[in-house]
C-alpha cells in the first residue's frame, strides 16, 4: 500500500482503488444475476420440452387406446353381430312349425354359427390379453408368439430365457410382452429380416431382454428422432410403456454391422 | 446520516470516544454479519467453520487493539481484514445461489439484496478504511473520507430499502399464490373441521 501511495500518490490510490473495488463488486453481482437468469431460462426450456414430450406420449397412449377400442368395436360389429343375427334367423318363431328334419338342420346351423361366434370372441379376447401370458407367464407367451411367427414360414424366430426364476410382476410382464410384440411386428413389417432371436437374462434386480435381427433396423438416434415426430404411434407406445416400467431401451448395431440389437432393461417390481 | 454526522463531529473534535466507538463498531458489525450469513448459508463446510472464523477474527482484532494499535489509532488493519472476510463470505453466498437449483430469480429475494449491499459497501470502502490509519489528521483526506463514506452509506441504505421492499413483495406474492380452499363449498373445509 505504501509502495502504491509513493508511486501513484495518495489521492489516486484512494479514488482508483475505491472505484476499482466498486466496479468489481458491481461486475460480480451482474455476472451472478445474468448467469442465474440464463440458467433459469435454460431450465425452463428443458422443462417445457419435457412437458411437450410427456404430452405427446400421453396423446399417443390415448390415441392407441382409442384405436384399440375402435378395432374391438369393429370386430364385434362386423363379425360377431352378423353371425349372431344369422343364428337368430335360424332360431325364429316359425321353426316350431317346420318339419323335424328342417328344425334339426336349423338348430345345427345355429349351433355352428354360435360356435364360430364363440371362437371369434375368444380371438378378440386373446388379442386383448393372451391366455398363455396370463396362465403361464412371459416366457411361454413369447414362445407362443414366436411359434406363430415361425408357422408363417417367412421368418425364423427363436427365444431363450436364461434366468427367469424370479419372474416380473403380472403387470410388468404384460407391458414387456406388448413392447416385444410391437418390436417384432415392426421388424416383420419394415426390416425384411430373415431371423429374430430374443435373449432374456437378469442381473441383480434388473431383467434384460435383447432382440437380434438381421434386417434393416434403426439406431438410438433414429428412435429418438422418430419418437419426437407426430407420426410413429407404435414407437411412442413403446416409449410410454418403457416409462411405466421405469426401464430403458437401446437401439444398437453390432460391431460387425450384421445384426441390429434392441435391448430393454426392466427393474423388477414386487407383484401386487 | 445521524450516525455519520456524529462520527464526523467526534472526529473533528479529536475525541478519543470516536476511536473507541470505531473499535467497538468493528466487533459489533462483524459479529452481526457473521450471524446473518450463518443463518442464510446452506449447509456447507464454510458454514461449519464460520464460528471459528468469527472467533479467530475477534481474537485477532482484540490483539490488534490491545498490543498493536493500543486503542489510540484508527483500526485500519482490523477493518481491512474484516472487509476481506465479509467480501469473501458474500461471494461465497452468491456462488451457492448460482450453484443451487432455485427457480426463483435471485434478485427477487431479500437475502440477495442484503448480501450485495454488504458486498458493495465493503468493496467500496475497503481502500478508504485501510488508508485512514495514517491520514486521520490530513484535512484533504478527511474531506475525501467524508464524501466517499457518506456516498457508500447512502448507497447502502438505498440497497437495504430495496431489500425491505423485496421482503414485503414476497409476502404479498405468497398470499396471492396461496392455494384456494376448494373443499369450501362441500362443507368439508379445513376451516370447518
Amino acid at each position: 500500500m505504501f509502495f502504491l501511495q509513493t508511486v501513484f500518490g495518495r489521492p489516486s490510490v484512494l479514488i482508483l482503488g475505491t472505484l476499482g473495488m466498486f466496479f468489481m463488486a458491481i461486475t460480480l453481482v451482474s455476472v451472478v444475476v445474468f448467469h442465474q437468469r440464463r440458467v433459469i431460462r435454460f431450465n425452463k426450456q428443458i422443462q417445457k420440452m419435457e412437458e411437450e414430450r410427456q404430452q405427446m406420449l400421453l396423446r399417443a397412449s390415448i390415441q392407441f387406446q382409442e384405436e384399440e377400442r375402435q378395432r374391438i368395436a369393429a370386430d364385434l360389429h362386423d363379425d360377431a353381430g352378423p353371425l349372431l343375427a344369422t343364428a337368430r334367423l335360424y332360431l325364429n318363431e316359425n321353426l316350431i312349425h317346420q318339419e323335424p328334419a328342417v328344425q334339426l338342420q336349423s338348430i345345427f346351423s345355429a349351433k355352428q354359427i354360435i360356435d364360430d361366434t364363440i371362437q371369434l370372441i375368444r380371438n378378440i379376447s386373446h388379442s386383448l390379453m393372451p391366455p398363455t401370458l396370463k396362465n403361464f407367464g412371459l416366457e411361454a407367451a413369447v414362445k407362443d408368439l414366436f411359434d406363430k411367427i415361425n408357422g408363417s414360414g417367412v421368418i425364423n424366430a427363436s427365444s431363450r430365457f436364461h434366468d427367469n426364476r424370479q419372474r416380473l410382476s403380472d403387470e410388468q410382464e404384460l407391458l414387456v410382452f406388448r413392447i416385444l410384440q410391437e418390436l417384432v411386428t415392426n421388424i416383420i413389417k419394415h426390416s425384411s429380416a430373415g431371423f429374430i432371436h430374443l435373449t432374456q437374462n437378469a442381473q441383480g434386480n434388473i431383467v434384460y431382454f435383447r432382440i437380434h435381427h438381421d434386417g434393416k433396423g434403426i439406431l438410438q438416434a433414429d428412435f429418438d428422432k422418430m419418437e419426437q415426430k407426430s407420426s410413429g404411434l407404435g414407437l411412442k407406445n413403446i416409449q410410454s410403456r418403457i416409462r411405466v416400467l421405469n426401464g430403458k431401451i437401446f437401439f444398437e448395431i453390432d460391431n460387425t454391422h450384421t445384426y441390429y440389437k434392441v435391448t430393454i432393461e426392466v427393474p423388477r417390481q414386487p407383484n401386487k | 446520516m445521524f450516525n455519520e454526522g456524529m462520527g464526523y463531529y467526534l472526529q473533528s473534535i479529536k475525541s478519543e470516544t470516536f476511536i473507541i466507538l470505531l473499535h467497538t463498531f468493528t466487533f459489533v458489525e462483524y459479529t452481526f454479519f457473521c450471524l446473518y450469513i450463518y443463518f442464510i448459508l446452506p449447509q456447507s463446510i464454510l458454514k461449519k467453520i464460520l464460528p471459528f472464523l468469527w472467533i479467530g477474527f475477534i481474537v485477532f482484532a482484540l490483539i490488534d487493539l490491545i498490543y498493536v494499535n493500543t486503542g489510540i489509532e484508527f483500526d485500519s488493519f482490523a477493518i481491512g481484514i474484516e472487509s476481506i472476510i465479509i467480501i469473501l463470505l458474500c461471494i461465497y453466498y452468491l456462488f451457492t445461489q448460482i450453484k443451487g437449483t432455485n427457480s426463483l430469480l435471485i434478485y427477487s429475494t431479500f437475502n440477495f439484496w442484503v448480501v450485495i449491499t454488504f458486498l458493495i459497501y465493503f468493496a467500496g470502502t475497503f481502500f478508504l478504511y485501510i488508508l485512514a490509519q495514517g491520514l486521520r489528521y490530513d484535512i484533504s483526506f478527511r474531506k475525501e473520507y467524508f464524501i466517499i463514506n457518506i456516498s457508500f452509506n447512502i448507497l447502502k441504505d438505498v440497497l437495504l430499502c430495496v431489500a425491505m421492499t423485496m421482503k414485503s413483495t414476497d409476502t404479498v406474492n405468497e398470499q396471492k399464490n396461496g392455494f384456494p380452499d376448494l373443499d369450501e363449498d362441500l362443507f368439508i373445509s379445513k376451516k370447518i373441521n
